[in-house]
This record gives C-alpha cells, sequence and structure tokens, in this order.
C-alpha cells in the first residue's frame, strides 16, 4: 500500500471530522441497535451454535476402545490414564471382565483432539460439550463410565494424509491406519519373554517357535500380524530389553 | 398546569399538626402543646423539613433513572444490551446499591483518617445540596432565591476540593495525581461556564431560575441566539461533571481509577451517586438556561415537571452520545481547549449577548 | 511534586496481562521508565523439551491468546526444516489464509484494546463484536475460538469445512465495511489523532538498532516484511504491498495495523482464487528428528517471530528457543516513553499490541 500511502499531510481532518463522523456512527449503531436488536447473545438462556468441528470435551464410545493407550501416550498435558473397569458387555450369569478404558482428567484437558486424532478405532470422539464446570477439582475428573457420550456421525475424528515421499505426486490421501507403522524385532536382543504378546491390545503378535536354546528350552520370538496392528507402541514400551521398535512408513 | 409544592406540603402539615394532632392534644386537655405545635414558626419548619425531604427523593430518584439510561442507552450505542436485572434493566442500580452497601468498609493504613472518610461524604452533600436551587416547575422547587444561579455555580465550584481532599487523604500516588487534574480542570472550566452563563444573564437580566424560564416563555429559547454560549456550556458542564471525554481524573488507563482508587464500599456508591446527581444538575442547568426550562406543548394535560424531567433525560442523551463517541483526552490539551478555544468563544457570546441586548431585541 | 516512581502493573488497567511498566515521573512528565517482566513466566522453552513433537503444537498455541495460530505455525515450520519435510500445495495456502485470518483477529484485539486504553469503551466492543466473527470463521474451520491446534507437522489438522469460501468471502465483505466505519470512528476524529499525532517517536535508525520489527519497524518507513523479504509458504506467488508509514509516531504504527488489516483482507481473497481445489493437506511426519538444527521466522502480527530448534535423534526436541517480537520490543519502551505525559503511556504501549503470554513465555 506504499504507492498510495496516506501520510498525515494529504490526510487532513475535513471540516465535519472534527466530532461530527465518530458521531454520526454512533448514532447510526444506535439506531441499528434500538430498531434491530442488539449484537450480544445472552448466553445462558441463547447459545451459540457450534459448528460441526467444534471441539469441546472428549468422549469415549466405551465399546469401540481396545484399551491400547494411544491417547494417554499422545496428550500433551497427560491428563489421560488408563483404568481397570467392569465391562459393559458381559454374558448371561457371568462375572463382567476387566478392561483398560481412558479416565480423564477434564480440569487439565486443553481439548486438543489428539486423543481422537490418533485413535485407532475411532473409539475416542470429540463432544460438542463445552459446559464443564464443576464445583471440585474431583468432579472433573470423568472416569471412562462418565466419559461415555452418544456418538453421532462427525464426532469422531479422521485424519487423511500422504506419507512425505509421496507430496506433490498425484496420491489420494488415506487414513493413518492404512499406512501404520509396523514394529520390528531386534533377535539379538530377544529374549523370548512374551510380554508384548500379552501385552498387545489387538492380539496381533504371536509368539512362534523358532528353536531350540541350549538348555533344550524353546526360543520363541514374536511374530507381528501387520494386518491387526495398529501401531501403538505398546509393545516397544513393555519390551524389557528394547528389542522392538517401530518401522515407520515414510 | 403544575404542582405547587409549597402550598400543598404547607396544607398538609397545617392539616396534619392543627386539625389532627392539635385535636388529640386539646381532647388529652395539653393546650399548650397543642398551640406550639400549630405556631406558624414550627408548621414553617416541619413544612421546610417535608420539602427537603421530597426534593431529595425526587432528585436521587432522577439521578438513579440517569443511572439507568445512561447504562442501557451506553449499551444501545455499542451494539449490547445494557442492564438486565429487573423490567428493561430497572433494577440494576438498586442491586448495586444493594451490592456496595454490604461491602466491607476498608480504610488504607496509610490514608488520612480523618479526612479520607470524610471526601465522599463532603461530595455527596455537596452534590445534593445543588438539588436545592433547581427548580422542577414554577411551584415544585425548594428555593427561590434572587442569585439561585449564582449559588448553584458556586456549590458546583466547591466539588473539586472536596475532590482533591479525597485523592489527597488517600495517600496514593494514583490519587494524589488524580486529585491534582481534577482540581485544575475543574478550576479551568468554571471560567467559560461562567462567561457563558454571565451572557445568559445579560440577555435575561434576572439571576434567578423562574424569571430566566419565565424570559424565555415570553421571547425564545436561548439555545436560538446564543448557540455558541450553549455549546461552551454543555462542553464546560461534561468536564465539570468528569464525564467523557472530560475524565481525566478517573482516567482508567493510566490511573486505575484517579482519585477514587482508594475509595471502596459504599463510599465509591456514594461518589458515583454524586457523579450522576451533578450530571442531573449538569443537565437541568443546561435545561433551565437555554432550553426554556419546563414550558413545552400540550401544557395543559401534561404537568410542567414532567416537561422538565423528560428534557433533563433528552439533554443527558447527548452527555451519553459523547461517551460513547469519543476517547478520553490528555490533560494538557483539556487545558487547551479550555484557554485557547472555549475562553474566547465563550466572550464572542458574551459579546454576542451584549449587542442583542443593547440593540434591544430581547 | 517531586519525581516519583509509578507502577502500571503488574495490576492496572493499562497492561493487557500481566506485567509491569515502572514509570519515573515529574509531575505528569516520564523522565525515566523500566519494564519488568516475568509474572507470567511459565518456563515454556524448558516444558516443552520433554513433550513429543507433535504434543508441542498445542503448546505454541498458548503463547499468545491473539496470535495463537501463528505461533504453531512457525513452530511447524521449524520441525519440517529439521525433518525435511515437503508440505502440500493446498495445506501451504489454507496455512497462508489462516495466518491472514489471525492478523485481522490479532489486529482486530489490538484495536478493541487501544478503544479502552484511550477511554473510548464504543471502540472495544465494535472491533470485538468483528472479531467475533473471525472467531466464527475460525471455529468452523479448526474447531476452537482460540487455541486452534490446527497446524501440524507436514500440513493442517483437516480440510475446510463445506461452504467455506461462501462465508469467508461473506466476512470479508462485511468486514471491509466494517473497516470504513473505524475509519470514520478513529482516523476522522479529532480527539483521537489528538491523543496519538506525535507521540512516541522513533525513528527508523533507532528501531533497527534496537531490533524492534514488524509494524511498529513499518511505521518508522522501513519496508521490512518477512513475507516479503524472506517469503515462506506461498507467498511469493501472492500479489500484495508492504504497508509502510513515514511518521514514525504511534499515528504512523495504527495506519500501518489497520493498512495490514485491509491488505489481509486482499491476500486472502487472492488466496481464494489461487488455492487448488483439492489435494492432500497432510504429510505424515516422522516420529524422531534427525540431529541438527533448524530455524524457522515469519511474520508475526506483531513482529518477526523466530523458533530455533535443536534435535537430538529423538522424538522430543533437544531444545527449542524463542525469539519473541514483543520482547525486543518492550525493552525499547524506556527509549519510546521518555520525555512524554503519563496520559501518554497507555497510547504508546497500546500501539506495541503487549501480549505478556510470548514475551514472558
Amino acid at each position: 500500500m506504499t504507492d498510495k500511502q496516506i501520510s498525515r499531510k494529504e490526510k487532513q481532518l475535513g471540516l465535519t471530522g472534527f466530532i461530527f463522523k465518530p458521531m454520526y456512527i454512533t448514532m447510526k449503531q444506535f439506531i441499528k441497535a434500538v430498531v434491530n436488536r442488539p449484537q450480544t447473545i445472552l448466553y445462558p438462556w441463547e447459545k451459540m451454535a457450534t459448528p460441526d468441528a467444534f471441539r469441546g470435551r472428549p468422549g469415549l464410545i466405551f465399546d469401540k476402545c481396545i484399551g491400547c493407550g494411544i491417547c494417554m501416550r499422545i496428550c500433551p498435558t497427560r491428563c489421560i490414564d488408563l483404568v481397570e473397569v467392569d465391562d459393559l458387555k458381559k454374558a448371561e450369569g457371568e462375572e463382567p471382565k476387566k478392561v483398560k478404558r481412558p479416565r480423564v482428567n477434564l480440569g487439565r484437558c486443553l481439548m486438543c483432539g489428539y486423543c481422537a486424532e490418533y485413535c485407532p478405532t475411532d473409539a475416542m470422539i470429540v463432544t460438542p460439550d463445552y459446559e464443564l464446570a464443576t464445583f471440585s477439582r474431583e468432579e472433573a475428573i470423568y472416569d471412562p463410565y462418565m466419559l461415555q457420550h452418544d456418538w453421532k456421525p462427525g464426532y469422531e475424528v479422521h485424519i487423511k494424509e500422504v506419507l512425505p515421499s509421496e507430496v506433490n505426486k498425484v496420491f489420494e490421501p488415506r487414513l493413518r491406519i492404512e499406512h501404520k507403522d509396523i514394529p520390528v524385532l531386534d533377535d539379538e536382543k530377544c529374549i523370548s519373554c512374551t510380554r508384548c504378546a500379552k501385552d498387545c491390545p489387538v492380539d496381533a503378535v504371536t509368539m512362534v517357535e523358532v528353536g531350540v536354546n541350549e538348555r533344550g528350552r524353546p526360543i520363541r520370538k514374536p511374530v507381528f500380524d501387520a494386518e491387526k496392528c495398529i501401531s501403538c507402541d505398546t509393545c516397544v514400551e513393555v519390551c524389557p530389553k528394547d528389542a522392538l521398535t517401530m518401522k515407520e512408513a515414510l | 398546569m403544575y404542582l405547587d409544592l409549597w402550598n400543598l406540603v404547607g396544607g398538609l402539615i397545617h392539616w396534619l399538626m392543627v386539625d389532627v394532632i392539635g385535636e388529640i392534644l386539646n381532647w388529652l386537655h395539653l393546650y399548650g402543646l397543642a398551640d406550639w405545635l400549630g405556631s406558624s414558626g414550627v408548621l414553617h419548619i416541619l413544612t421546610i423539613i417535608v420539602v427537603g425531604l421530597i426534593i431529595l427523593v425526587v432528585g436521587m430518584l432522577v439521578s438513579i433513572t440517569l443511572i439507568w439510561q445512561d447504562r442501557k442507552m451506553l449499551g444501545r450505542f455499542m451494539d449490547r444490551v445494557g442492564t438486565q436485572v429487573g423490567p428493561f434493566g430497572l433494577f440494576q442500580n438498586f442491586a448495586d446499591a444493594l451490592k456496595v452497601l454490604v461491602k466491607e468498609y476498608i480504610i488504607p493504613d496509610a490514608a488520612d483518617r480523618l479526612i479520607y472518610p470524610l471526601a465522599p461524604i463532603l461530595i455527596i452533600g455537596l452534590s445534593m445540596a445543588m438539588f436545592v436551587t433547581i427548580p422542577y416547575s414554577q411551584g415544585f422547587y425548594m428555593s427561590n432565591s434572587d442569585l439561585s444561579v449564582i449559588l448553584t455555580l458556586a456549590i458546583l465550584a466547591v466539588v473539586p476540593f472536596a475532590v482533591l481532599m479525597g485523592g489527597w487523604a488517600s495517600n496514593n500516588k494514583y490519587t494524589l495525581i488524580g486529585g491534582m487534574r481534577a482540581a485544575a480542570q475543574t478550576c479551568a472550566y468554571e471560567v467559560p461556564l461562567l462567561l457563558s452563563v454571565a451572557s445568559v444573564v445579560v440577555l435575561t437580566g434576572s439571576m434567578n431560575f423562574m424569571d430566566i424560564v419565565a424570559f424565555q416563555y415570553e421571547n425564545t429559547w436561548l439555545v436560538i441566539p446564543l448557540i455558541i454560549g450553549f455549546i461552551v456550556f454543555l462542553v464546560s458542564i461534561i468536564a465539570e461533571v468528569e464525564r467523557v471525554p472530560f475524565d481525566l481524573p478517573e482516567a482508567e488507563a493510566e490511573l486505575v481509577e484517579g482519585w477514587q482508587t482508594e475509595y471502596g464500599g459504599m463510599r465509591f456508591g456514594l461518589i458515583m451517586m454524586s457523579q450522576y446527581a451533578r450530571s442531573f444538575v449538569g443537565a437541568s442547568l443546561i435545561v433551565l438556561l437555554f432550553f426554556g426550562g419546563w414550558h413545552g406543548p400540550f401544557a395543559d394535560y401534561i404537568p410542567a415537571g414532567i416537561w422538565f424531567v423528560v428534557k433533563v433525560f433528552l439533554v443527558f442523551i447527548l452527555f451519553v452520545w459523547a461517551w460513547a463517541a469519543f476517547p478520553r483526552i490528555r490533560t494538557d490539551q483539556i487545558l487547551d481547549l479550555c484557554w485557547k478555544r472555549l475562553l474566547p468563544l465563550a466572550a464572542i457570546n458574551l459579546f454576542i449577548a451584549v449587542f442583542f441586548k443593547t440593540m434591544g431585541w430581547f | 511534586m517531586a519525581e516519583m516512581w509509578i507502577n502500571m502493573g503488574p495490576q492496572h488497567p493499562m497492561t493487557h496481562g500481566l506485567w509491569n511498566m515502572r514509570i519515573k515521573v515529574d509531575g505528569e512528565t516520564i523522565t525515566d521508565a523500566e519494564p519488568v517482566i516475568g509474572y507470567l513466566h511459565r518456563g515454556w522453552e524448558k516444558m516443552v523439551e520433554n513433550r513429543l513433537y507433535p504434543q508441542i503444537i498445542p503448546m505454541a498455541d498458548r503463547l499468545c491468546y491473539g496470535s495463537a495460530f501463528t505461533w504453531s505455525h512457525v513452530y511447524c515450520m521449524a520441525v519440517e526444516k529439521l525433518m525435511d519435510i515437503e508440505v502440500p500445495e493446498r495445506a501451504q495456502y489454507i496455512r497462508a489464509m489462516s495466518d491472514e485470518l489471525q492478523r485481522i483477529g490479532n489486529h482486530l484485539m489490538w484495536l478493541a484494546a487501544i478503544g479502552t486504553d484511550l477511554g473510548n469503551l464504543t471502540m472495544f466492543l465494535y472491533a470485538t463484536r468483528d472479531r467475533e466473527m473471525f472467531l466464527d470463521l475460525f471455529t468452523s474451520l479448526t474447531g476452537a475460538r482460540m487455541t486452534y491446534n490446527y497446524c501440524r507437522v507436514g500440513g493442517v489438522r483437516n480440510d475446510s469445512p463445506p461452504n467455506w469460501t461462501r462465508d469467508l468471502v461473506r466476512t470479508l465483505d462485511y468486514f471491509e465495511k466494517r473497516l470504513k466505519e473505524y475509519d470514520m470512528l478513529v482516523d476522522q476524529s479529532k480527539l483521537f489523532r489528538m491523543r496519538m499525532e506525535g507521540l512516541g517517536y522513533m525513528s527508523a535508525k533507532d528501531c533497527i538498532n534496537a531490533g524492534i520489527t514488524g509494524p511498529v519497524l513499518r511505521a518508522s518507513g522501513v519496508k521490512q516484511d518477512l513475507r516479503h523479504n524472506d517469503p515462506y509458504e506461498i507467498y511469493e506467488e501472492l500479489d500484495w504491498n508492504i504497508c509502510t508509514h513515514d511518521d514514525c509516531d504511534t499515528w504512523a504504527r495504527y495506519r500501518v495495523r489497520m493498512m495490514e488489516m485491509q491488505e489481509s483482507v486482499n491476500i486472502v481473497r487472492d488466496i481464494l482464487k489461487k488455492m487448488p481445489e483439492s489435494g492432500p493437506i497432510r504429510v505424515k511426519p516422522p516420529r524422531a528428528a534427525p540431529v541438527g538444527t533448524a530455524m524457522a521466522r515469519m511474520e508475526d502480527p506483531r513482529g518477526e517471530s523466530l523458533m530455533y530448534l535443536v534435535g537430538d535423534g529423538t522424538d522430543k526436541p533437544y531444545r527449542l528457543s524463542v525469539r519473541s517480537p514483543l520482547y525486543v520490543i518492550i525493552s525499547a519502551s524506556p527509549q519510546l516513553l521518555k520525555g512524554y505525559r503519563i496520559a501518554d503511556v497507555p497510547s504508546i504501549l497500546g500501539m506495541l499490541d503487549v501480549c505478556v503470554g510470548e514475551m514472558d513465555r
């Protein structure tokens, strides 16, 4: 805008500019606000419509969740932790199973939506609830049952992305689950402890016998099912010998 | 059509004292007391007290309504709703009053124990003292002195003294600077204010509000010949009552709340009330001096006092409008405006008034 | 009155946030000034050192309440440089568009703030009312009103919603009308001009020596705008001008910001014309960054923001250093204030657009 720059000398105030223009503007607004109604939204009684993308508190679809802990790891304020609760689904006459589900401390939640964004099964959703005031800090901690929310299409967050090697070539973006990272095993370090197989939330790890050691006991190595894997890092974290690493799809 | 307050109250008091209480006392054989209560001196004093109370209550009610008008209209000027408590937000002021009443009285450690509590009392007292001189109609007034214009302006001129007292006694840097500014500003604006009033006095030849209004009724509203004087008076009175754009003493952005920073609770409530009381007095001065007082059309149906109050509200719109449209201006600019712009204008206006008078047009 | 120190802050209506401007006055004239910050220090730079790379984005949003998007944007640019990621073209356009909308929103917040600083509440409410339009736009685009968490390493979070172009064009049309109203309310008002003209004089030489950037520098007549001088994203392809002014005072700073709002509207219109219709908007970033350093800088609404990132091969940064434009400008504020009056302090400091969150970090 340098060419038509307005300098003080060029833009002197006219006769009307002294005080009348601001008075004119305010009176115009006054008449507008009296004839129509003012812009104010009287909040507790009236509420603004929330757009589809609105990010309120995180919600949980209990049955979809597999307790993988991705939301716990990605949460920037670490307000999510996994707790053991009774499963909602139970067969007749049986004790309900114990399952791991996320618990969210909404007093610390940033409403960033990462938990829903990274959730591999769309169990964490972003709900439009934003009236979350409580009387105590304990009440702000939502256990998995309280965290449940009615599902509507659009609450879950699907991220479509491309790999860095594919940028600016013609490619349809894909869901993250379609080009997932797979854990790989460092054979040297593995001690056949089977913890990865036990902790895998989707049973993608099977222990396969590959031989016998010098004492005659079977050597078992984990084999990863790329179809089932959700690249949740659980096996990498629990591995006592750091034998597992994630092979990233890039 | 107007209400003769003194006759009405006097008659009521007379009836109450002589015909009701006097009869009862006579029946009780207390003839001396009955005679004393029925004597003209006692009746007169009682009448003065009751009339004073009525004037005070009416003045406060109008001031409170001015606060409501201010808030509601400012809201509309700014595209928002304004007060919300009660129908049309009318009860907001009472809610506020309740709130400041139940607040704790805090006196700062370093403040002057004597003057700090005294200043708000003095301010509200002086502001209410001005109600005395303002007539609402031919009959509805407290005093009808020949010098009521001068009396009003004199009381108006004492207020900055109380403000400076409050600012100084709070013993705070903000309040001190605010008090100094208030004193400098209001003292300076006395001069054009008085000069523009002088032009009115020159034209009408009287310092009595009754005579000035009667003069306007016979001739024309003085705003027509003395339009310059009206503008000078309007600007000066806005500066006198310390409203935006001349609210430097309480400049919020640089001096927290100016000279009232240390005042809280009901003391703050009194100061706020006094500002609107002064605004009411300022607006009614404008109505009385320039807009024909209580005279208006349909005088047979609408009482004169109502016309007066309606005009006060209309004039107050100008105050609110100025608040909505302008920012606050700087100390030196305020004094510049006073001495370099308003004072010459007021002098010119006085010449015009003298010219009209000598030509015998009025 | 003798000379005395006045504390303007940490609890004072003049300070937009929690900081302290100590001012030495002789009567009403300022003879010395000393900014004191640190009341809002959150240890941001240390805090992010044990966060994963994507976790820092919402943290970067919280550097400044007014311009959240630009800060997460500059962070993402630094990480992309470190990880050597190319961003899809449509994502670059969306980022630039969000930058400009954020600039408008931030300048409106500044306009609102100077309204109250100068004692006119009307300006405050008009500006916040119109900022609400842009917040609504951002809500429908990103899902949040102020802390968007929208920029991602390698793109943006999601594509624009349906009817986005229609809503945006309508809002811009409305806003251009409102800009003319502001012109009449502020520019054409003698009283506003009296409060702004000739205050806080700072010549171009002084500005450059003090390291001042952004609208304050451009108001001194220096053609320095990173969008032009060191273009990032797709700013090279857009038609726009640098807004400068020669007066070096607060009025010039005001004018530059108002012109920038108009210019941002033009840029957004231009972006809408040139933006590719569809395409990928997000690249999957690697988890860990290589060993090395990267630096990204961009034109924040307040000046030149810079992030310097050191990666150590893990998925957390070794060090992330922030250069806040305002930190530099505020350190030059004694020079701006000296010789003026107490009543000028709000108007001089208000024109700097103070945001303590990014200043203290």
